[in-house]
C-alpha cells in the first residue's frame, strides 16, 4: 500500500498539493516552510522526525497538542520537552528538547517485546505499538533508552507516538508538527542504509549516544562552541523508579524455589512430601508474576515470541520448570505405590534443576538492559543464583516440621512414606550469606565509582535519606538469617531471609536510573506528585 | 491551592481510572485486562481536523479570541452536544495563523474544570463565619443595600471598585458607567493598573494619548527589535514567529536576566537592574553626536530637542557603561544599529512598566522613536505589548485614568459631548480621575473606602506587599468578590461572592496589543447559577434604579457594544467603523488602521509630540548587608496570572507545579544552598518559605528571579509597595531581599 501522500507526489510536480499542512489543519501556508517532505519515500528510506534546537522557544505546545491529539491523560506525554542549560552569566545558555518517538532502526523496544506488539512499519518505517496485542508488561518501558513507552495504568498497557501515522496517510501532518509556533518539528525522509553508517546527527547533549538503538531523529543544534556547555536540568530530581512489588515477590519466590529444589538435590531428599511443599511455592510464585501485568488475562501470550524476547524466554522456563516439577511430585506420589518408579524421580528433578537454572538466569538477563545501566551488570544474575542459594536454607529448616507432619499423618494412613529429613547445612548458608552481602557491596561500589551518570545516579539514590537505612537493614537481616538458623529458630530465619532478599529486590527495582532525554527542572517534582 | 479534581479529558491516568463508575463486572473485567478502555481510547475523524482521539472531535466549531493574555490570538473551540471538547488556532485569523501557546491548546478545558463559583455565597455570620450560599435575590439586595449604607455614612466615594483586564469591552463600558453614574463613585480602577498603566501614562505624557501606534506586523518587517524588558517567549510566545523571519533583521534584547527571549537574541543587553533609563539616554546620546537622527522629523513633529539635547549629554557612552555593566562598545554597537536602520521597532513589558519610573521609561523609549522618525512607519513603532487579553478595552472604555474614547476628566469639551451622548447633566461627570488601584488600598487602610468590589481578579496572589491588603480588607466593612472560580485566595476575605461567567460563555470583544477588535463567542453555558458579568452589572443598576437612565433597553452585550461604537464615533479608537459581524468574518479589524501617527500628528495642542528628560534614578529599594540580593518577578509560559484558570488545567499544573527561585551558582554557593533546596525568601515585609531552589547562570550574581503566579509561594508577600508617582504602577521587579534555607515544619 502507498501512502497517498507518495500516490499524490508520483502522480503531479506540485510541492503545493503533497505539502500535508492544510489550511484546514490549523497552521496556513504562509508560516510553513516544508514541515514535511514535499517527495515521496524512496526504497530503503524511512519518515523520521527533525528537531531543530535553534528555532524551540520552550512553549511546550507540542506535548499539549500530542496530548489532545491521543486522548492521553495529564500525566502520561507522549512527546516530552526537556531543558538543557550551560554556561555562566551572562554568556548562558538554555535550550529545549521536544521529543516524541525516534522510530530507531534497531528499536530495543520491539526486539524485548514478548508478545509481538511492536511492529516497524514497512512503508514509513514508524515504530508502532499495538495495544490490543500489548500485555501491558512494561518490558519495552526498561528496554526503550529514551524512555518513550510508558504505561497507562488505566489500561493496562504501555502507549507510545506513533509519529501520527494516520494522519500522515490523510495527507496531514502530526498533531506536534501543527502545534508549534515555531516550525523547529519537521517531518523528513532518511536513507537507512546511510543512517546506519553516519547517524552522528542524532547526537544531542541530553540524548542518550544514539548508536544504541540508531534513532532516525535529526537534531539541530546550536553553534557548536555553545553546545559543550550544555547539560541536562533534571539530574538533582530524579525520581525513585517504580517498585514494581509483584516483580519483588514473584522473582524471589521463583529463586526460593528454585534453590529450594537444588538444596533437596543436594541433600537428596526428593520425596514426595518435600517435592509437593515446593510444587506449592513454585505454583503460589508463578501466580504472584501474572499480577505484575497489566492485563493478567493474556498472561499466555507471552510465551509467543520465545526466539527473540528474554521475557519470552523467562516465562518458557518457568513454565517448564512448573511442568517438569508436577511429574516429578507425580511420580514421586506414584512411587509410593509402585517403588519402581522411585528411581525416575532424581533424574527428573534434575532436570527440573537445569531449567530452573535455566529460567533464574533467563530471569536475570531481562534486567540486562541497556537502558538500565545499574542493572545491565554481572551482579544481577549473581544475585538472582546467589538468592536463591541464600533462601534455601532458611526455607528447607522451615519445612522440616510440616514434612514429617504429613509424612506421619501419611503413614497413619497406610502409605510407605519416608520420615523426611529435611536440614540445611549451616556453613553452607553462612557462605551463601556472605557471597551474598559481598556481591551487594561490590555493586554498590562499583555503582558509587562509576563514570556513567545513570549508574552513579543510581548509587545516589542507594545512599539518599529514602534508601540508605533499607540497603543497611537488608544485609542485617542476611546476616540475622544465618545467625537465626543455627540457633535454631527455623522461622525467625525464614523471616529474616525474606526480608533481606525481598528488600534488596525492593531497592534494585526503585534505585535504577533508566537512560532518558533530559527533562525539565520541574520534571521531578511532577514525578513525585504523580506517584 | 489544593489539587482539584476534575473531567476526564483534563485527569491523570489514576484519577481517570477512579472516576468512571464501573459495576462489579466491568471491574473485574478492566482488571483482568479484558478491558482495555477502548472507548476512551478510541480515534476518529473530525470532519475539519482530520484523525484524532475520538474524544475531541466536535460537531460545532465556534470561532472567538483567546482569553488569555493581549496577544489576542484566534481561536476555533469546538463542541460536542454543547460541551467543549477541542480548542484550535484559527488559520485564518491574522494574529496567529492557526498557532496557539500551551494556554490556548488546553483553555477549553479550563471551562468544565473544577472550582468554579456556581452560587452566590455569604459570610452570613460574619467575618471569621464560613461562605454560605445564597439566592441571587439576596445578594444582590445585600450588596445594594449595604454599599448603600456605606456610603450614606461615609460618602459616595467610600466605595472602592477593582476590575481587571478579563471582561469584554461591552462589559467594561458597562461597569464604568454603573460605577460612575450608578454608583457615583469615582474610585474605580482595574487591575491593568498593575500591568500596563505606565505605557498609558507613558504614551500620554509623549503623544498627549494612550494608544500603541504600531503593529505586530512591524516586528516582522523591521530591521532592528529592541525589546526592553520584555520575555515575550514566555509570556506572548505566539509574537515569536514574527521575529527571525526577515533576513537580516537584528533582534536585541535588553533584559537583566537572560530570558528565553534572550536566548533568541542577535544581541543581549545584560543591563544592571532598572539601568535601562541609562542606557535609552545613552543610545539617544550616540544618535545625536553621529548625527544619526531625522532632523526633518524633529522639526516638524517634535518638540522640546534643546533641553534635550543637553540633558542627554550628559549619558556618555562611558557613563552609561558604568551605570547599565554594558561595555562602551556594546553601546555604540546598539546605537548604531537602532540609528542606521531603515526601520527600527521598541517592544516592551513588564521589566519597563513595572517600576515606580514606568511611565517616564516609556517617555524615554518613546524619545528615541521620535528623533529617529521611528514612528508611524512601516517597521516602526514604539510599543506596548499588553498583558491582558482584554487590557486594551480596558483602556479605551473604562471610566477609569480616563473618560471613555480616551477623552480626558479635565476637558470641558470632552465631558460635554460625553454629557450630550449619554444624555445626562454634565455635572454628573467627575472632572477628574478617582483613587487609582493601589490607592484604594491605601484609602481602605485609611478607612477612607469602606467597601470594596473585586471583579475577576485576585489580588491576594497579584498585589504587592501583601500584609497590607490584608489590612486594607480587614479594615474594609464590606468585600464583594464577582469571580469565575471558587474559592480563590482573595475570596478568604470576601463578605459576599457572585459567581460569574467566564471566557467561553460570553459574548462580546476584546482589543488586543495592536489595537485589533476581536470577536468573542459563547460556546458554553456558565456553571450552576453563575451570571454574565454584563448581567450582573444590568441587575446592579435595575436594583439602584439607574436601569433605564443607563442603560434604557438593554438586554445584550450588543445594546453596551452599539452605544459604545457611538461614544467612540470620531475618536481616537474609533469602533463605530465595524460591526461584530464584520470583526468576526474578518479575523478583528485595528482601529486606527495599521498605524497611528502616519501623518506625523500627534493629539496634544499643537499637534507635536514632546521630548521629556528621564533621569536614571536608583530603585527605591537598594540590597544592603542584611538584604543582599535583588529579587525581580516574573512568569512562566506555562501559567496564566493567579493560576486560577491555568492550575485547573492538570497537564499545565504538573508542567510547573511549583514557584522556585533562581540563584546565580555565586550566590549559592556563598549561601551553602544546593540544587532543589528548600528556601525562604525573606524582604523587610515579610517572607515566602519553601520555595524550591534553582541554581542557574540565567540570573546575575546579586539576583534571584521568583514566578509570581503561586499563591503556595506568594512572591508579593515579599515585593515592594513602591508605585509610579503617575501611572500608579507597583514596582515589582526590583526589592531587597535575603535567601537562606527554610527550617523544616
Amino acid at each position: 500500500m502507498a501512502l497517498p501522500l507518495q500516490e499524490r507526489a508520483m502522480e503531479t510536480d506540485s510541492a503545493e498539493l503533497v505539502r500535508l499542512t492544510l489550511v484546514e489543519g490549523g497552521a496556513a501556508p504562509s508560516l510553513v516552510n516544508a514541515l514535511i517532505p514535499s517527495r515521496p519515500l524512496e526504497a530503503g528510506e524511512q519518515y523520521r522526525f527533525h528537531f531543530d534546537m535553534t528555532k524551540c522557544i520552550g512553549c511546550r505546545s507540542c506535548e499539549i497538542a500530542c496530548n489532545e491529539q491521543n486522548g492521553n491523560p495529564a500525566d502520561i506525554k507522549w512527546r516530552r520537552v526537556g531543558e538543557l542549560e550551560g554556561g555562566i552569566y551572562p554568556n548562558v545558555m538554555r535550550t529545549y528538547l521536544s521529543m516524541g518517538c525516534n522510530h530507531c532502526l534497531t528499536a530495543d523496544c520491539l526486539r524485548g517485546c514478548p508478545v509481538d506488539a511492536y511492529s516497524k512499519d514497512p512503508i514509513t518505517g514508524i515504530v508502532l505499538h499495538s495495544a490490543e496485542a500489548c500485555i501491558g508488561c512494561q518490558y519495552c518501558v526498561w528496554n526503550c533508552p529514551y524512555s518513550v513507552p510508558q504505561f497507562n495504568p488505566e489500561r493496562g498497557v504501555v502507549g507510545k507516538c506513533d509519529m501520527c501515522r494516520e494522519r500522515l496517510l490523510d495527507n496531514r501532518e502530526p498533531a506536534c508538527v501543527n502545534a508549534c509556533p515555531e516550525n523547529a518539528i519537521q517531518i523528513e525522509s532518511v536513507n537507512k542504509n546511510e543512517w546506519t553508517a553516519e547517524h552522528s546527527l542524532a547526537d544531542s547533549p541530553g540524548m542518550p549516544p544514539s548508536g544504541q538503538t540508531v534513532s532516525t531523529t535529526r537534531i539541530t543544534l546550536p553553534e557548536k562552541s555553545s553546545v559543550t556547555w550544555l547539560d541536562r536540568v533534571d539530574t538533582g530530581s530524579i525520581a525513585l523508579e517504580h517498585a514494581h512489588p509483584s516483580l519483588v515477590v514473584m522473582t524471589s519466590a521463583m529463586q526460593a524455589a528454585f534453590g529450594l529444589l537444588c538444596g533437596l538435590l543436594l541433600d537428596r531428599e526428593l520425596s514426595a512430601v518435600s517435592l509437593t511443599l515446593l510444587l506449592f511455592v513454585t505454583v503460589i510464585a508463578i501466580n504472584i508474576s501474572i499480577f505484575h501485568l497489566g492485563r493478567p488475562a493474556y498472561a499466555w501470550r507471552a510465551l509467543k515470541m520465545w526466539k527473540r524476547s528474554w521475557l519470552s524466554r523467562e516465562v518458557l522456563c518457568f513454565t517448564l520448570f512448573l511442568v517438569t516439577l508436577t511429574v516429578s511430585t507425580g511420580v514421586a506420589w506414584a512411587s509410593l505405590l509402585r517403588p519402581a518408579l522411585e528411581s525416575a524421580v532424581t533424574p527428573l528433578a534434575l532436570v527440573a534443576a537445569m531449567i530452573g537454572l535455566a529460567g533464574t538466569l533467563a530471569s536475570a538477563r531481562i534486567y540486562l538492559v541497556k537502558a538500565r545501566p545499574a542493572w545491565n551488570m554481572m551482579h544481577t544474575p549473581l544475585d538472582f543464583v546467589l538468592s536463591a542459594f541464600l533462601m534455601a536454607g532458611p526455607v528447607m529448616a522451615v519445612m522440616q516440621a510440616p514434612a514429617v507432619w504429613l509424612a506421619t499423618r501419611l503413614q497413619a494412613v497406610g502409605l510407605a512414606v519416608a520420615l523426611p529429613h529435611v536440614a540445611p547445612h549451616p556453613r553452607a548458608v553462612a557462605l551463601a550469606a556472605i557471597l551474598w552481602i559481598a556481591n551487594q557491596i561490590t555493586r554498590i561500589a562499583r555503582l558509587r565509582g562509576s563514570a556513567n551518570f545513570e549508574r552513579h545516579a543510581s548509587y545516589n539514590h542507594l545512599r539518599g535519606e529514602q534508601l540508605w537505612w533499607k540497603v543497611a537493614l537488608s544485609w542485617i537481616c542476611a546476616i540475622q538469617a544465618v545467625l537465626f538458623l543455627l540457633a535454631p529458630m527455623p522461622w525467625l530465619s525464614l523471616a529474616a531471609v525474606s526480608a533481606a532478599v525481598l528488600l534488596n529486590r525492593y531497592l534494585f527495582f526503585v534505585s535504577v536510573v533508566p537512560l532518558s532525554m533530559g527533562l525539565t527542572f520541574s520534571s521531578g517534582s511532577h514525578g513525585r506528585a504523580a506517584s | 491551592m489544593k489539587k482539584r479534581a476534575t473531567q476526564y479529558a483534563n485527569a491523570a491516568s489514576e484519577d481517570r481510572a477512579r472516576m468512571q463508575p464501573l459495576t462489579f463486572l466491568q471491574r473485574v473485567q478492566r482488571w483482568l485486562g479484558f478491558d482495555i478502555a477502548r472507548t476512551q481510547y478510541r480515534y476518529g475523524k473530525d470532519a475539519r481536523f482530520g484523525y484524532i482521539s475520538e474524544s475531541r472531535i466536535a460537531d460545532t466549531w465556534t470561532k472567538t479570541t483567546c482569553g488569555y493574555c493581549s496577544v489576542g490570538c484566534g481561536m476555533l473551540v469546538g463542541t460536542r452536544n454543547g460541551r467543549p471538547v477541542a480548542a484550535r488556532g484559527n488559520p485564518d485569523h491574522p494574529v496567529n495563523l492557526g498557532k496557539l501557546c500551551p494556554k490556548g491548546l488546553s483553555e477549553h478545558l479550563m471551562i468544565e474544570a473544577a472550582g468554579r463559583a456556581t452560587t452566590p455565597m455569604l459570610r452570613r455570620g460574619g467575618r471569621g463565619a464560613p461562605l454560605e450560599p445564597i439566592s441571587w435575590d439576596e445578594a444582590l439586595e445585600v450588596m445594594v443595600s449595604r454599599i448603600g449604607s456605606i456610603q450614606e455614612r461615609f460618602g459616595n466615594d467610600s466605595l472602592g471598585v477593582i476590575s481587571t483586564g478579563q471582561l469584554v469591552t461591552e462589559e467594561f463600558y458597562t461597569l464604568g458607567k454603573l460605577v460612575q453614574l450608578g454608583f457615583r463613585s469615582r474610585n474605580y480602577d482595574g487591575n491593568t493598573t498593575l500591568c500596563m498603566a505606565s505605557a498609558v501614562s507613558g504614551y500620554k505624557l509623549s503623544f498627549g494619548s494612550d494608544g500603541p501606534p504600531g503593529s505586530y506586523a512591524d516586528m516582522e518587517t523591521a530591521d532592528v527589535v529592541l525589546l526592553i524588558g520584555a520575555n515575550i517567549a514566555d509570556n506572548h510566545p505566539i509574537l515569536c514567529n514574527r521575529l527571525r523571519k526577515k533576513p537580516g533583521q537584528v533582534l536585541v534584547v535588553v533584559d537583566p536576566r537572560v530570558t528565553k527571549t534572550a536566548m533568541m537574541a542577535d544581541l543581549h543587553l545584560p543591563v544592571k537592574p532598572r539601568s535601562d533609563i541609562a542606557l535609552i539616554n545613552g543610545i539617544a546620546h550616540i544618535l545625536l553626536r553621529d548625527g544619526l537622527v531625522d532632523r526633518e522629523y524633529i522639526r516638524e513633529h517634535v518638540e522640546g530637542l534643546e533641553e534635550f539635547v543637553s540633558f542627554v549629554a550628559d549619558y556618555t557612552p562611558e557613563a552609561v557603561s558604568a551605570t547599565t555593566g554594558l561595555t562602551v562598545e556594546t553601546v555604540e554597537k546598539v546605537a548604531r544599529l537602532y540609528g542606521e536602520a531603515k526601520s527600527a521597532f521598541i517592544g516592551w513589558t513588564m521589566g519597563v512598566n513595572h517600576s515606580t519610573q514606568g511611565a517616564h521609561t516609556v517617555a524615554a523609549i518613546n524619545n528615541l522613536a521620535m528623533i529617529t522618525g521611528n514612528i508611524g512607519r512601516t517597521g516602526s513603532a514604539p510599543f506596548s505589548i499588553t498583558g491582558q487579553c482584554n487590557a486594551m478595552g480596558s483602556r479605551e472604555t473604562s471610566f477609569t485614568s480616563a473618560l471613555p474614547g480616551y477623552r480626558k476628566f479635565d476637558n470641558a469639551e470632552d465631558r460635554k459631548a460625553l454629557a450630550d451622548l449619554w444624555k445626562i447633566d454634565e455635572e454628573e461627570l467627575p472632572t477628574a480621575r478617582g483613587l487609582a488601584y493601589p490607592d484604594i488600598i491605601e484609602a481602605a487602610v485609611k478607612k477612607q473606602v469602606k467597601a470594596i468590589w473585586i471583579i475577576a481578579t485576585n489580588p491576594v496572589v497579584s498585589f504587592p506587599n501583601l500584609n497590607l491588603l490584608k489590612q486594607a480588607f480587614e479594615t474594609t466593612e464590606f468585600v464583594v468578590v464577582q469571580d469565575g472560580f471558587y474559592p480563590t485566595p482573595t475570596m478568604d476575605y470576601a463578605d459576599l461572592v457572585l459567581p460569574a461567567a467566564i471566557w467561553g460563555e460570553k459574548e462580546g470583544t476584546y482589543t488586543n496589543s495592536e489595537r485589533r477588535i476581536s470577536k468573542v463567542n459563547a460556546f458554553a453555558t456558565p456553571p450552576g447559577e453563575a451570571r454574565s458579568d454584563f448581567d450582573i452589572f444590568l441587575a446592579l443598576a435595575e436594583r439602584l434604579g439607574v436601569k433605564d437612565r443607563l442603560f434604557p433597553g438593554w438586554s445584550s452585550t450588543l445594546d453596551a457594544w452599539l452605544e459604545w461604537q457611538k461614544v467612540s464615533a470620531g475618536r481616537m479608537c474609533d469602533y463605530s467603523q465595524f460591526s461584530w459581524q464584520q470583526i468576526e468574518d474578518e479575523g478583528g479589524k485595528q482601529w486606527g488602521g495599521e498605524r497611528l501617527y502616519g501623518d506625523g500628528q500627534f493629539p496634544r495642542e499643537n499637534g507635536r509630540a514632546l521630548l521629556h528628560c528621564v533621569p536614571c534614578l536608583p530603585f527605591v529599594e537598594q540590597p544592603n548587608t542584611e538584604f543582599d540580593l535583588i529579587l525581580n518577578t516574573g512568569r512562566t509560559v506555562e501559567h496564566w496570572h493567579t493560576r486560577t484558570k491555568t492550575g485547573a488545567v492538570a497537564m499545565l499544573d504538573a508542567m510547573s507545579p511549583n514557584a522556585w527561585l533562581e540563584m546565580n551558582p555565586a550566590d549559592a554557593d556563598r549561601l551553602s544552598l544546593r540544587q532543589h533546596d528548600r528556601v525562604t525568601v525573606r524582604s523587610r515585609r515579610a517572607y515566602v518559605r519553601d520555595v524550591e531552589l534553582r541554581i542557574t547562570g540565567i540570573v546575575a550574581p546579586g539576583q534571584v528571579f521568583m514566578p509570581f503566579h503561586f499563591a503556595e509561594q506568594n512572591s508579593n508577600l515579599v515585593t515592594l509597595g513602591a508605585f509610579d508617582p503617575i501611572s500608579r504602577e507597583p514596582n515589582f521587579k526590583q526589592c531587597a531581599v535575603r535567601v537562606e534555607r527554610s527550617a523544616l515544619k
